[in-house]
């Protein structure tokens, strides 16, 4: 059998560095073109392979790497990971295509950050050993930064070195907390590991309480400042805002966060100190980030910076469903990754092509757009359709489980939540009426439609959250099995 | 009769540098580049005889010389370092008339620090100290016609002789209390030091005696000035090189020696370590001089390594180790790609010549001297810790050793500052690849070519496979406790 983990990572690696050396455009783009297919193909096959009944890892492989440390080169797939592969491999290619006709200075550069950020992200789903896993996490941050940096918008720098600081340093107070489990680990069981399910398993033997809490918060709180929930967001709008498009993709695409709290801390959760109080901090966070998004993308006057606060809100979700530790809402969580991948990467596309053809982003200056970019309309539509949680699109499935099923264990927090339902949708038809219908604003003068090939890339997109929308098995199944471990986990321990 | 096989690499050392100086004098300056090489080849000599002596315990000569696994890893270190700089320093000599000179002195300041490394006893400690700081004296003065070059040399000179005597006058004050210069039997007696206020003298004179060398703030004001004005590739011993012989003669000396007086020492190199990964990073990022830049950052590397003296674990002293050996290949890499880019602006006549490592003459290094470029990339991110090279491997195990004595702010502190220095390596990074040349494409020479690769080749190898490193980094470890 394909080492199919290792190839994912290497395979966008290798594309990655030979597109670096490229002279041209073309050249570029089509190099990273057949990297993305590459990894779509072998993600493909990884699918089909995969087994969505066991919540057993899959496609594992291990080597030793620095013995007298313990850590292995080890990676592997579950029903956790291998729906954000799917997600990134899926969304990449379709990304190169849509940004396929941009001028921009260094397309060598370009692409080859994108292909190393699929590498980067990718490492982090399949890493099961912490010290591989912290590499890829931080390695994620060189890519975004430098595409904000380089090819963003007026305020770049700001953006960049904020965003690069801020999510930093919550790396490393997590990189602190993997140390203090790697510490109190050795000293439990005498043998050196950083392998995360052996460590997480261990977690639960740690006697002091204090130390179990102080080692889950401080890994958490790399999560949360990632993921971001509020408060620990204030980089997001100005990274997500001021990246190009393609940076702004990658940034919804960086789903490691999450992933990290699945895989990390909803195990470690139960067997905290005081496992109730966290739970409840995890709901109020959730509750509040959905809330918060909501009312912030109500009053902005830039479309990305209220979808990059729409997204803060759905990250909420996440949050609200993980906290509520019921196989369903935990699911739903993961559900929501994907999905919010998916459709966000509609909303930015859709927000950097008015950009491009029009030369502004400031809502109150569009209007009846629709006349003019009637292809981008209907696909920017279904997005906004899709965000604010129509039935039959994929962010309803998410949404309506993690709400539903929150509800057993948090209804205090569900009900503040649900407040907000009624605020993202106010916000999303409110936007998309003065932006792209109504009158149209003359003063834009004679603004072109969206080319063929990004009509096709986000239409492709579009027509995958709609066939989720009503046929979510083929990933939620594999959530659910493992959701199932996750709180079987928690219901053993009377969490 | 001793088994003068043991220290084969500094008989081979100091052959070299003597045939060196001897026949030197017979060339005409065309054929004195190929001293150079002649160089190289001795230190890779002993080089290879070090790493064959890996796993040799032995005193000799009275007890004064220890061969042991802390003595061979620093010499390898010291080695490596030698070996970059005198590969490095062929095309920096290219047509002198004072190849020789450089190399022999070159040559005399490794056998100086290897000697250190192996030193059992005060008066060898000493005298092996001076011969390695005589050395670099002299190399960081070699350019007679910069003033700048010039005035390093003399705050180095001036302030290393003060410095040195502060350490035999701590010396002295260990010698009245036990009546011994020998290493292990002042640990024997140190009951008789610790006893005695003089013992606390003795820690305060010697902390400030090393920490001269090891540049620990606030005895590293020779630091900046000495490494901007010395000739780039001098530069890169005396930051990469004989900054660690500090640190072995202080594991020795505190470890070893003054064991006993450690709840004094501990606490003094605490605040050391604290201040100086501090002030290092935060004074780095307003450096516009590269070098001056990386002057600071070795400052704050110190700290980093200063905090082995803190925790004091097996890990702590483990990661110490571990850390002189990245930061020899980083820091030693970056300054000859400094050395690489003065060279550049000086033959080119373009960019800032006042100032000819000023960050602007960087711009653009990525089109004007891609290999250049791509090398310093590598040693910056080593140096902040980036992973998969040295430097990240070197923190985990340090700062991770923090946490696990308990430590938890000193780790935080470590981290924070970690996280600072990214931004002024960042910075260079940038000039160097998103900002336009200004200038046409040069082709690297060789000799700088071939150092760099080597110091590169260094820093991934240890961060991508650093177990070997580790290893031996824990037998070194293990002779201290």
């Amino acid at each position: 059998m394909l080492p199919v983990a290792s190839l994912l990572i290497l395979v966008p690696l290798i594309f990655a560095a030979v597109t670096f050396f490229t002279k041209t455009k073309t050249q570029a783009a089509g190099l990273a073109f057949l990297g993305s297919l590459a990894t779509l193909g072998l993600t493909l096959y990884a699918y089909l392979k995969f087994d969505s009944s066991t919540a057993a890892m899959q496609f594992f492989e291990s080597i030793e790497w620095i013995p007298s440390l313990g850590a292995k080169y080890s990676v592997g797939i579950d029903g956790i990971s291998m729906p954000l592969i799917l997600l990134n491999a899926i969304v990449i290619p379709f990304l190169i295509l849509y940004s396929w006709n941009e001028d921009r200075e260094a397309p060598n550069r370009f692409y080859g950050l994108i292909l190393t950020m699929q590498a980067a992200v990718i490492g982090v789903f399949v890493a099961l050993d912490f010290l591989v896993f912290y590499i890829f996490w931080e390695l994620t941050l060189i890519p975004l930064f430098f595409m904000v940096n380089i090819w963003g918008g007026e305020k770049r720098v700001h953006a960049s070195y904020k965003f690069f600081i801020y999510t930093h340093v919550a790396s490393l107070v997590m990189l602190l907390g993997i140390f203090g489990l790697f510490y109190a680990s050795w000293q439990q069981t005498g043998i050196p590991t950083f392998d995360i399910r052996e460590l997480v398993s261990q977690f639960q033997f740690f006697e002091s309480g204090l130390l179990r809490d102080a080692i889950f918060l401080s890994i958490i709180f790399g999560f949360l400042t990632k993921l971001p929930t509020f408060p620990f967001h204030s980089w997001l709008p100005d990274a997500y805002t001021e990246a190009p498009t393609a940076g702004s993709v990658l940034f919804i695409l960086l789903k490691i966060g999450g992933y990290g709290l699945f895989r990390i801390s909803l195990p470690m959760l139960p067997n905290t100190g005081s496992p109730r109080l966290i739970i409840m901090l995890l709901g109020f966070l959730g509750a509040f980030s959905i809330l918060y998004g909501a009312l912030v993308a109500l009053r902005q006057k830039d479309l990305k910076r209220m979808i990059a606060y729409s997204s803060l809100s759905h990250m909420g979700f996440v949050i609200l469903g993980s906290a509520g530790l019921v196989t369903l809402s935990v699911s739903g969580a993961m559900f929501q990754q994907f999905s919010h991948g998916l459709i966000m990467s509609i909303l930015f596309m859709s927000a950097g092509a008015i950009q491009t053809n029009t030369g502004t982003r400031i809502i109150n200056n569009l209007g009846g757009l629709a006349k003019k970019m009637p292809n981008l309309a209907v696909i920017m539509m279904l997005g906004f359709m899709a965000s604010l949680g129509l039935p039959g699109l994929t962010g309803f499935i998410a949404e309506f489980l993690v709400l539903a099923f929150s509800y057993v264990n948090l209804p205090q927090f569900v009900l503040l939540a649900l407040l907000a339902i009624v605020i993202t949708a106010g916000y999303h038809l409110w936007a998309m009426q003065r932006a792209m219908f109504g009158v149209y604003n003359e003063k834009l003068g004679d603004v072109r439609d969206i080319n063929s090939l990004q009509v096709f890339s986000m239409g492709i997109i579009a027509l995958l959250v709609v066939y989720f929308g009503w046929n979510p098995n083929p990933v939620l199944n594999m959530m659910i099995t493992n959701s199932e471990a996750i709180v079987s986990l928690a219901a053993a321990l009377g969490v | 009769m001793e088994n003068l096989m043991f220290l084969a690499p500094e008989i081979t050392v100091a052959a070299t540098g003597l045939i060196i100086l001897f026949i030197g004098v017979f060339m005409s300056p065309r054929a004195k580049n190929t001293l150079g090489y002649l160089a190289t080849l001795g230190i890779l000599a002993a080089l290879g005889l070090t790493v064959q002596s890996f796993g040799i315990e032995a005193t000799m000569f009275s007890g004064t010389v220890s061969i042991d696994a802390l003595s061979q890893f620093f010499k390898l270190v010291f080695l490596a370092v030698s070996l970059i700089v005198s590969l490095a320093s062929i095309k920096y000599n290219e047509n002198s008339d004072h190849t020789e000179e450089f190399y022999a002195l070159v040559l005399f300041a490794t056998l100086g620090m290897m000697v250190v490394a192996s030193s059992n006893d005060f008066i060898l400690l000493f005298c092996a100290f001076e011969l390695a700081s005589f050395a670099t004296y002299a190399l960081a003065g070699f350019e007679k016609q910069n003033p700048k070059s010039l005035e390093g040399a003399m705050k180095y000179f001036v302030i290393g002789a003060v410095s040195s005597a502060l350490m035999l006058f701590g010396i002295s004050f260990v010698y009245g209390a036990t009546g011994t210069t020998s290493i292990p039997l002042i640990a024997e007696n140190a009951s008789l030091l610790a006893a005695n206020p003089i013992g606390l003298v003795a820690v305060v004179l010697l902390i400030a005696g090393f920490g001269f060398k090891m540049a620990l703030v606030p005895f590293h004001m020779w630091a900046p000035d000495a490494y901007q004005g010395s000739p780039s590739v001098v530069s890169s011993l005396l930051a990469a090189g004989s900054k660690k012989m500090g640190f072995v003669a202080a594991f020795r000396v505190f470890l070893i020696a003054l064991a006993a007086l450690q709840p004094d020492w501990q606490f003094a190199f605490a605040l050391l370590a604290v201040v100086t990964m501090t002030f290092g990073n935060v004074v780095a990022v307003s450096q516009t001089s590269v070098k001056r830049m990386l002057a600071y950052s070795s400052l704050a590397q110190a700290g980093y390594i200063a905090m082995a003296f803190v925790v004091m674990t097996p890990m702590a002293l483990t990661g110490g180790i571990f850390y002189t050996l990245a930061h020899a290949f980083m820091k030693g890499g970056a300054f000859i790609a400094a050395a690489a880019v003065v060279w550049m602006i000086t033959t080119q006549r373009t960019g800032d010549l006042e100032v000819p490592d000023h960050l602007n003459n960087f711009r653009g290094l990525g089109k004007r001297m891609p290999l250049a470029a791509l090398c310093m990339t590598v040693f910056v991110f080593a140096l902040a810790g980036i992973p998969l090279t040295s430097g990240f491997m070197a923190k985990i195990v340090l700062f991770s050793s923090a946490i696990q004595a308990g430590m938890t702010w000193l780790a935080v502190i470590a981290i924070l500052n970690s996280a600072l220095s990214l931004f002024y390596y960042a910075r260079l990074v940038r000039y160097m690849y998103f900002l336009p040349p200004e200038g046409k494409k040069i082709s690297l020479p060789f000799p700088y070519a071939a150092a760099l690769l080597l110091a590169a080749a260094g820093v991934l190898a240890m961060g991508l496979w650093p177990e070997p490193f580790l290893q031996w980094a824990m037998d070194a470890a293990h002779v201290l406790i």
